[in-house]
């Protein structure tokens, strides 16, 4: 609530101001008296007092009443311009006149001040709900230091320095502090005196070193930039808006090192997971190298030619699974570390695919792989290379996830942009894990049951078609069970 | 010790593919299953002397499977684990598992664990009163063991440990099993104090205890009597 008010008159003007009340009712006397002709003209006087009151507070009415009443005694009262009066009764009135024009610049001051004080607590209640409002929203503790100078420099009317020990948060933003300033917060907080406002630069600045249970926290610095001294409820408010602060910058470091801890707790499941990953892939290999190997060796003798047969492929195959892992891990590492030279040029899609239809077609087994290509040249742009060891980890991924007699289907698309599809007939992939099977070492729990992937390999082309410029998205198959994987690279319009 | 029924449980096909020649070359009756429920039916159809489980199943949980077998068989069970999970190996054996081997593994320690977790069971059913493994006797009856003839004077409870070793000869013994069998199932005792007790009596059984031939450690598991055969 806001009580009705001229200017804010400050000191001694208010004395001043209320002495030109008077005069101002003094010139409204003399033309009522020059109108009228009448001299009862003491309500102008008292109206003239009660304005002061109300305006300027108890102390300039009093001054004002007694003002007012030598005014009106010399101006007005028989006989005129003299501070005499004629008759008792004029002296009843004079007297009359003095006791209502005290008594009323008494009581119209009183609340005058009381409504001004109570503005005041209200202006620093509403401060401090505004500060810890925003210290709340602050999330680190630059932040808070950052808030903390504005709200301190507004509180103190003035300006403000929160110093964390070595570097200094300023408002008003970005103000070069003075050397000696800065010296005398570093001695102060080197210094680490008991708490309490101190006078520093020469009587210029007060500091407040922050502190919040038992930690030190820097300095507090301010100034008031109107001269005068702060009023009590300034100073509290300074004081309070210090200590809420360093709670506040206490509270920020406490959820910093707990999203810290939490970020290397994140990254030690992550790295656990991936060592027993890569653990579980090189082991498994091994293990059936391993038990082949020395099944030969004790009982070499024993086995009829084809279970001799049966182990050496088993310990081939497997070998070569355990290079195809190894590279992998390799390609990853590559990718990850940016050490992927990409040769982009213009290249033939047609014959990368030729090469790839023919490397895979022993690992196809009882499936069928069916490609259908344009019409046309199907040049994109990229790195051969690169491109057939994409499509061969997307081809090898659908294989591995297809029935035996089922049919994986291999699409192209020329134009601007070179689109490969690769449909299978495998179990498929939930929506939510769409994403997701581009993921280092991801491997869904359905695939799990159906394979013993490296969880690399459609990583590994995402990244390989990324480096080309390219992209990779799954989505489920449309017309039956199954995902479909679709590269895409530029294109090259064929001339 | 020919023509006993083993059931390999393990969701690599190549493993199984690469043990099964080998295990029936030693003269073993091989079935396997790829999967908990399959290997659980299996013993249900037919009668198991061992069984020989992956811990890292595809549908059920290794421990599951050992804790249902568990609950109506005795047969032995031998864990065939990665060697980075401790933990899940001593719970397995905790629930009943006779022992484990770390994969990748020769089949020449697969084939002597199968013997020792096979002798295990005899020596439980027949509960012979005498072990003797290379030059050590235990005499079960009378609680006298002897070293190379000598009489070893051992303390009640390093007798109680060499008594649980031995009935579980050439198998591993986890470090809760060995307190409840020396200071009882209740005590609150760890694995510290069964260092200290295995400790005492490799001085009195090891004649090198720093490296020790017939009490051996299973690091982070627990311990093991060496059996010869």
């Amino acid at each position: 609530m806001r009580s009705p008010q001229l200017t804010d008159v400050k000191g001694a003007w208010r004395y001043l101001a209320a002495l030109g009340v008077v005069m101002a009712a003094t010139l409204v006397a003399e033309l009522l008296y020059r109108v009228l002709e009448t001299t009862r003209l003491s309500m102008i006087f008292l109206a003239g007092v009660l304005v002061a009151a109300v305006w300027l507070g108890s102390g300039p009415a009093y001054l004002a009443a007694a003002a007012a009443f030598l005014i009106y005694n010399f101006y007005l009262v028989d006989p005129r311009f003299t501070l005499t009066f004629g008759s008792p009764e004029e002296a009843i009135v004079l007297v009359v006149f003095l006791i209502v024009a005290m008594l009323t610049g008494s009581l119209a001051g009183r609340v005058r001040d009381e409504a001004r004080r109570a503005q005041d607590r209200a202006r620093t209640t509403q401060a401090l709900l505004e500060a810890s409002r925003a210290f709340g929203a602050s999330i680190d503790e630059e932040a808070v230091r950052e808030r903390l100078a504005t709200h301190l420099a507004e509180a103190a009317k003035g300006e403000a320095v929160i110093w964390d020990g070595s570097r200094a948060f300023t408002h008003p933003r970005g103000r070069n502090l003075p050397a000696d300033l800065i010296s005398d917060v570093e001695a102060l907080e080197a210094a680490a005196p008991p708490d309490g406002v101190m006078t520093i630069v020469g009587g210029d600045w007060r500091a407040r070193p922050l502190r919040a249970g038992g930690e030190r926290l820097g300095v507090a610095a301010w100034r008031a930039l109107s001269p005068q001294a702060p009023e009590a409820e300034a100073a509290s408010l300074v004081d309070v808006l210090i200590d809420l602060g360093a709670g506040a910058i206490v509270r920020a470091r406490l959820s910093e090192g707990q999203a810290e801890i939490q970020a290397l707790a994140r990254t030690e499941q992550l790295r656990n997971a991936l060592l027993s990953s890569i653990s579980h892939d090189l082991r498994t290999p091994l293990a059936a190298i391993l038990a082949s190997a020395s099944s030969l060796k004790e009982f070499g003798d024993q086995f009829p030619p084809d279970v001799r047969d049966d182990l050496l492929a088993t310990i081939t195959e497997e070998a070569e699974r355990l290079n195809l892992f190894v590279a992998n891990l390799l390609d990853m590492t590559r990718l990850e570390g940016g050490a992927l030279r990409v040769e982009a040029g213009p290249f033939s899609v047609r014959e990368v695919i030729d090469r790839l239809t023919a490397r895979l077609a022993r690992r196809l087994g009882a499936r069928r792989l069916v490609t259908k290509m344009a019409d046309g040249g199907l040049i994109a742009r990229g790195d051969p290379v690169l491109l057939e060891q994409a499509l061969g980890n997307v081809l090898e991924n659908a294989i591995r996830f297809s029935p035996d007699g089922s049919e994986i289907l291999l699409t192209v698309h020329g134009g601007d942009r070179v689109e490969i599809e690769v449909t299978d007939a495998g179990p498929g992939v939930p929506e939510a894990e769409l994403d997701l099977i581009f993921e280092k070492f991801f491997r869904s729990p359905q695939a799990l049951k159906h394979s013993q992937g490296t969880g690399l390999g459609l990583s590994i082309a995402r990244g390989l078609t990324e480096a080309m410029g390219g992209a990779v998205h799954a989505r489920p198959r449309a017309d039956a069970r199954g995902l479909v994987v679709a590269l895409r690279l530029p294109g090259e319009e064929t001339p | 010790m020919t023509g006993e029924r083993l059931l390999l449980v393990d969701d690599e096909p190549q493993l199984i593919r690469a043990l099964r020649p080998a295990l029936g070359a030693a003269g073993y009756e091989v079935t396997t299953a790829e999967n908990g429920q399959a290997a659980l039916s299996q013993m249900a159809r037919e009668p198991t002397d061992v069984v020989i489980l992956d811990l890292g199943l595809p549908d059920l949980d290794g421990k599951e499977v050992i804790r249902r077998i568990r609950e109506w068989s005795d047969v032995p069970i031998l864990v065939l684990s990665a060697r980075d999970l401790e933990s899940e190996k001593i719970s397995a054996l905790d629930l009943g598992a006779d022992d484990f081997v770390n994969k990748p593994v020769g089949v020449g320690e697969l084939l002597a664990r199968i013997r020792a977790a096979l002798r295990g069971r005899e020596r439980r059913f027949a509960s012979h009163a005498h072990l003797k493994t290379g030059e050590l006797e235990i005499n079960f009856a009378s609680r006298e063991v002897t070293l190379e003839g000598d009489d070893v004077r051992l303390t009640p409870r390093e007798y109680d440990l060499v008594r649980t070793l031995a009935r579980h000869a050439g198998r591993v013994v986890t470090h809760k099993q060995l307190i409840a069998a020396v200071w009882g199932p209740e005590a609150s005792v760890d694995a510290q104090f069964v260092r200290v007790l295995v400790g005492q009596v490799r001085t009195k059984l090891e004649a090198d205890s720093a490296s020790p031939k017939i009490l051996l450690t299973e690091p982070g598991i627990g311990y093991r009597l060496r059996a010869e055969d």
